[in-house]
Parts: structure tokens; C-alpha cells; sequence
């Protein structure tokens, strides 16, 4: 039996963490405390490195190391960007710690800016989350009337300051660069790398960009020690997750496990397994944009080890379940859609092959499809993947070169019948 | 011909209380966007034109700047925007007849704006909110595992 081990989700069902004073009495801000009066900046960025923390947000990278990056003499600002702008379709982790946990993200934002330096905090916020920037403006501003926020904090001659910036609706966002750019105040185009953020971030000064999951774990990380996290998971893939399941699964929710457990636990054990008593076709294993899996390759571990050698990408930790009855063609459609309209148009592949994978797609359900476009479509993907100035393109791809190999004949049927999927509505740009 | 637009006296306040927690005035320039909603129907020329004379942003660039992003209406919008996610899971648990049955409630497409001007349907990306999918919003209020029977309901409430 596959069971949680709530770290950020430990209050979870205790009511009103969102306050002050409800997450203090819970132990809050005991992390900050501990950090600000026993340890060196050096010491936190340490025992954030030995914890083998590592980023939440879909690429994995170790949090104590992008940490280790930033310069420490450096002669103007520095920055840390939060990273709430959670876009990629499956996940819906950040949103819940915004609404219902702000205080342990600003408690985790706060120890870092503690240890890199940083003199203020961009909260970048997707222009949605409405419920969510509102939390967080509140949760900001108890902890700088209680001097956890604001110039020398709690006695220590630390200061640091806390802005929440909205986004407008744009995924594109969510990517590190692009999201600079649009604090900036440009369109969410991204930047080429190097130079990474943490040497030339926003406004051309060192900037740390951490997810939200990522910062409110480091709370727990300094309150327990980095060996209590070390300790979880498997040997490269330490701690906790945050697991969103959604799609057909009886009772789709957030999940948080060690990394390790076996997939078909979370799907079936936690999740309530696929549902109406039907089986299981594939899933994504972590979000739109990683290659879906089949179901024979459910039984791995969940670390990025085994996914990735498996064929596909842990991402953002998002379980996209789809049953046998799920019309793989118009589901992939709906996702090369997203690409297409979302693609931010800086780079030619990307903006062009995504455009032209979705033309397919729309003739291909129309009953129009080709015998070469199955063909066409995965030299598309070809020519995308790596070629685009962000990792947006190689994010487009997953889905339409992983489903044509496995439901190859599915593709084929459209094709050769000339079936038609019958739209109940027309999407439109907007 | 660009219609002038005198910047409500809240927004100018908002923008000043925050200009501050910026290296550069233009950071506002995406929130101030945002922002004026609440005071404007919509990101009009005029309104662009005024955002950039406030933040120091040429008009052009403003106008670049609004048009990439959805949440910013650059035509005129109906008194409620409804937000329906069209995206992967909230398809896989049945938007599309969330969808379908919104259209023939409102007697618009998606895309379209209600003749009485009340209501603006719009089908979006991913809102974040997939475990209940699927989902739609109405303004700043989401609604989660939407049935088509609860259209009424939610509707009504916007009212
Ligand atoms: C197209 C695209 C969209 C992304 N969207 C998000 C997002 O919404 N939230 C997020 O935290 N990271 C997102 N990322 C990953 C970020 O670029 C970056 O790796 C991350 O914020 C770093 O934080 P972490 O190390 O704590 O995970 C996205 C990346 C790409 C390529
Ligand atoms: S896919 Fe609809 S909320 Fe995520």
C-alpha cells in the first residue's frame, strides 16, 4: 500500500494555515529563526546542498547548487523570482500552497534570500491565480508587520522586501527567462542561456528563480536538517513530491510521496485507481509535456531516474491518466493546440512547427489526414526538438512523437477511413 | 483615430504606491494592465497611449506588450468574462459538453460576447485546478467539477 509523506502538505486539514498566527502555532517560521540566529548564509546554502534538494518545477535541478551559482560579492542588487506561475496543463500543486500554505513559501523565499543575499522578493503570480495573489498579499504583509519581511529582520541586520507581480496569461511565462522578462515588463519572450539567471537575471542582475514547491519545502529542509531529507527517497532523487493526479482516475487530487514509491501506487492506492472500472490506456507522467507512457510502464519507481530512462520526464510531478475508451488523436490535438497558441512566435521552429503540427492534427479529424503526415509529423518533431531558444519546443514534441509510436494504429485509422471527429464546439483564439 | 483616456485617479494611485518596489517604472507596465480593469472595460488604444505616457513606455510598446497576453482584452468585453479550460484534463472529464451546452445556453460561440452584453465566453489553457476538472471561471470566481447542470446555478450567481 502506497502511503503519503506530507512535508509541504502537513497541515494539510488543520484550517486556516493562511493566518499568521495558526501557522506560527504550528511551528512556523521556527526554519527562519533557526537560520537567522545559528547559521551563516554560506551554512544554509550548505545544508540546502546536502539535503539534495532539488527544483520542483519541472527540470529538477538542485536547489543549493543554482544557490551556489549566484556571485557573493556582487556590487548591486540581487533578486530572487518565485516562481507561481503554474502553467503546464496537470499541475495544480503551487496554486494549493498559495491558498493554503503562503506562509511556509514565504518562510522558505525569506531563508533564501537569507543565504544568497538577495535584497528582494518578485512573487511572478499567473494573472488567474486571483484567490492565490490575494493570499500571498496578505501572508506578506503579516510577516512584515511581525518583522519577518522588511529591513533588519528579526534583529539580525538582514533585509529583504516582498513584491507579488502579476502575470496576464501567458505559459510561456513559467519559462525562467521569459518569466524575467515579463517582470520586466516585456512580452514573455525567453532569453538565450548562458547567461544563466543566476548571473544576469532580471534587470541584468543576479537572480535566483526557484518554484513554489521548491522554496516551501526549504523550511523543513533547515527545521529538520538536510540528513531527515537526504533520507527520503532514493539515492539521486531525495525527498518529498507533490504529486497532481488528474484525468480518469476516481479521485483525482495533490499526493505527496517519497520519491521511490512505485507509480501504480500513487495511481492506484492513493488516486483510486482508473475509473469507472476501466483500464488504464497510458498517462504522462509529469504534465503535458513529457511523453506519455504506456501502461505496462507504470509499475516504476517515481524518481527522475527511472521515468527518464524510461523514456520520459518527471517534469512538474502532474499524473495525466486517460482510459481505454480515451480517442488518443483528438487528445493529442487538444494538447498541440496549446502549443501552437501558446508558442511566445520568438523562434522560427518553434513558432512555425508548432503551428504547422497543429494544421495536421485539425485535417487529420477532419478526415482529410494524409498518408505522409504521420510522417511529416514526426520530422516536425524533428526539426524542433533541441532547435528551439527554449525548452518549450522540445516540450511541444513529447506528446505527438510518443503517441504516434505507441497508438500508431489509432493515427492510421483516421487516416485511412477518413473519420471524422465530430467537434461539440469550435476553439478560437482569442 | 485614437480616443483619449484619462487614467482613473485609483489606478494613477496604485501605480504610484508601487513604483518603489521597481528598479524601472516599465516593470509596472504588465500589473498596470491588469490593474486597469477594474477601472476601464478594456486595454483601448486610448488607454494603452496613457499607460505609456505614466510608465514611460512608447505606446507601440505597450501595445506590443498587451497583446501577448490573453488576460488583457484589447477589444471590448461583456459585463462577465467566462473562462472554460479546454485543456487535456479537463477534456478527458468532459469540458467539451460543459462547453457545448454553455454556447446553447448563451446563444454565442466561443469567442463571442452575448447580445445583452452580459456575457463574454471565452475557452482557455490549464487554470491549475485539474483534480477538479473541469473547471471554468466566471470573473475572478473558478468553478470546479462543472457539470452542464450547474450552468444555471453559476451563471445566475454572476448576476
Ligand atoms: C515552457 C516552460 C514553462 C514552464 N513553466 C513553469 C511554471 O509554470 N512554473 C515553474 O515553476 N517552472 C516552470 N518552468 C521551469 C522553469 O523554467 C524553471 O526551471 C523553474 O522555475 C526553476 O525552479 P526550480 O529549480 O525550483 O524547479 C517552465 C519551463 C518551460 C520551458
Ligand atoms: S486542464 Fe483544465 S484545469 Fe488543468
Amino acid at each position: 500500500m502506497t502511503e503519503q509523506t506530507k512535508v509541504v502538505m502537513r497541515l494539510d486539514g488543520v484550517g486556516d494555515v493562511h493566518r499568521l498566527d495558526v501557522y506560527e502555532a504550528n511551528g512556523g517560521y521556527r526554519a527562519l529563526r533557526k537560520a537567522l540566529a545559528e547559521m551563516k548564509p554560506e551554512e544554509v546554502i550548505e545544508e540546502v546542498k546536502k539535503s539534495g534538494l532539488r527544483g520542483k518545477g519541472g527540470a529538477g535541478f538542485p536547489a543549493g547548487v543554482k544557490w551556489s551559482f549566484v556571485p557573493k560579492d556582487y556590487p548591486g542588487p540581487k533578486y530572487l523570482a518565485c516562481n507561481a506561475d503554474e502553467g503546464e496543463p496537470g499541475t495544480f500543486k503551487d496554486r494549493w500552497i498559495l491558498e493554503n500554505n503562503p506562509h511556509e513559501m514565504i518562510e522558505g523565499c525569506i531563508i533564501c534570500a537569507y543565504a544568497v543575499g538577495l535584497s528582494h522578493i518578485y512573487v511572478y503570480c499567473r494573472g488567474e491565480f486571483y484567490e492565490g495573489k490575494r493570499r500571498i498579499e496578505q501572508a506578506a504583509q503579516e510577516a512584515y508587520v511581525k518583522g519577518y519581511l522588511g529591513d533588519n529582520i528579526l534583529g539580525s541586520g538582514f533585509s529583504t522586501h516582498l513584491t507579488v507581480h502579476t502575470g496576464a496569461g501567458s505559459y510561456e511565462c513559467g519559462e525562467e527567462t521569459a518569466l524575467l522578462t515579463s517582470l520586466e515588463g516585456g512580452r514573455g519572450h525567453p532569453r538565450i542561456k548562458p547567461p544563466f539567471p543566476a548571473s544576469e537575471g532580471a534587470w541584468g542582475m543576479p537572480t535566483v528563480v526557484n518554484n513554489v514547491e521548491t522554496l516551501a519545502t526549504v523550511p523543513a529542509v533547515i527545521a529538520n536538517g538536510a540528513e531527515w531529507h537526504a533520507g527520503m527517497g532514493t539515492e539521486k532523487s531525495k525527498g518529498i513530491k507533490m504529486v497532481c493526479v488528474s484525468g480518469h482516475v476516481e479521485r483525482p487530487g495533490i499526493y505527496e510521496v517519497e520519491f521511490g514509491v512505485p507509480i501504480s501506487g500513487i495511481i492506484c492506492d492513493l488516486a483510486g485507481g482508473v475509473w469507472q472500472g476501466r483500464k488504464l490506456k497510458g498517462y504522462f507522467p509529469g504534465g503535458s509535456s513529457t511523453p506519455v507512457l504506456p501502461p505496462e510502464k507504470a509499475e516504476l519507481p517515481y524518481d527522475y531516474e527511472s521515468i527518464a530512462e524510461a523514456g520520459s520526464m518527471l517534469g512538474s510531478g502532474a499524473i495525466i491518466a486517460f482510459d481505454e475508451e480515451t480517442d488518443v488523436v483528438r487528445m493529442a490535438e487538444v494538447i498541440a493546440r496549446f502549443y501552437a497558441w501558446e508558442s511566445c512566435g520568438k523562434c522560427t521552429p518553434c513558432r512555425e512547427g508548432t503551428r504547422w503540427m497543429l494544421q495536421i492534427y485539425e485535417r487529420i479529424l477532419k478526415g482529410g489526414g494524409r498518408k505522409e503526415d504521420l510522417d511529416i509529423l514526426l520530422s516536425i518533431c524533428d526539426n524542433l526538438e533541441f532547435r528551439s531558444l527554449c525548452p518549450f519546443g522540445d516540450a511541444a514534441v513529447g506528446v505527438v512523437r510518443s503517441t504516434i509510436n505507441l497508438y500508431r494504429d489509432e493515427y492510421e485509422e483516421y487516416i485511412r477511413e477518413h473519420k471524422v471527429y465530430r467537434r461539440k464546439f469550435v476553439p478560437v483564439r482569442h | 483615430m485614437t480616443v483619449a483616456v484619462q487614467l482613473h485617479p485609483e489606478l494613477r494611485k496604485w501605480v504610484e504606491e508601487r513604483l518603489a518596489r521597481y528598479p524601472t517604472r516599465r516593470s509596472l507596465l504588465v500589473p498596470t494592465l491588469m490593474q486597469a480593469q477594474k477601472y476601464h472595460d478594456y486595454a483601448s488604444p486610448g488607454l494603452m497611449q496613457a499607460v505609456g505616457e505614466l510608465l514611460e513606455v512608447p505606446a507601440s510598446e505597450v501595445m506590443s506588450v498587451a497583446s501577448f497576453y490573453t488576460l488583457i482584452p484589447k477589444h471590448p468585453v461583456g459585463k462577465h468574462v467566462i473562462q472554460v479550460c479546454h485543456n487535456v484534463s479537463c477534456y478527458l472529464r468532459g469540458c467539451d459538453e460543459v462547453i457545448a451546452h454553455l454556447e446553447e445556453r448563451l446563444g454565442c460561440k466561443v469567442g463571442e460576447t452575448t447580445e445583452d452584453g452580459k456575457f463574454t465566453l471565452v475557452t482557455v489553457e490549464c487554470l491549475a485546478a485539474c483534480g477538479s476538472a473541469p473547471v471554468m471561471m466566471v470573473d475572478e470566481k473558478l468553478y470546479e467539477n462543472v457539470r452542464p447542470e450547474m450552468v444555471e446555478q453559476i451563471l445566475a450567481e454572476a448576476d
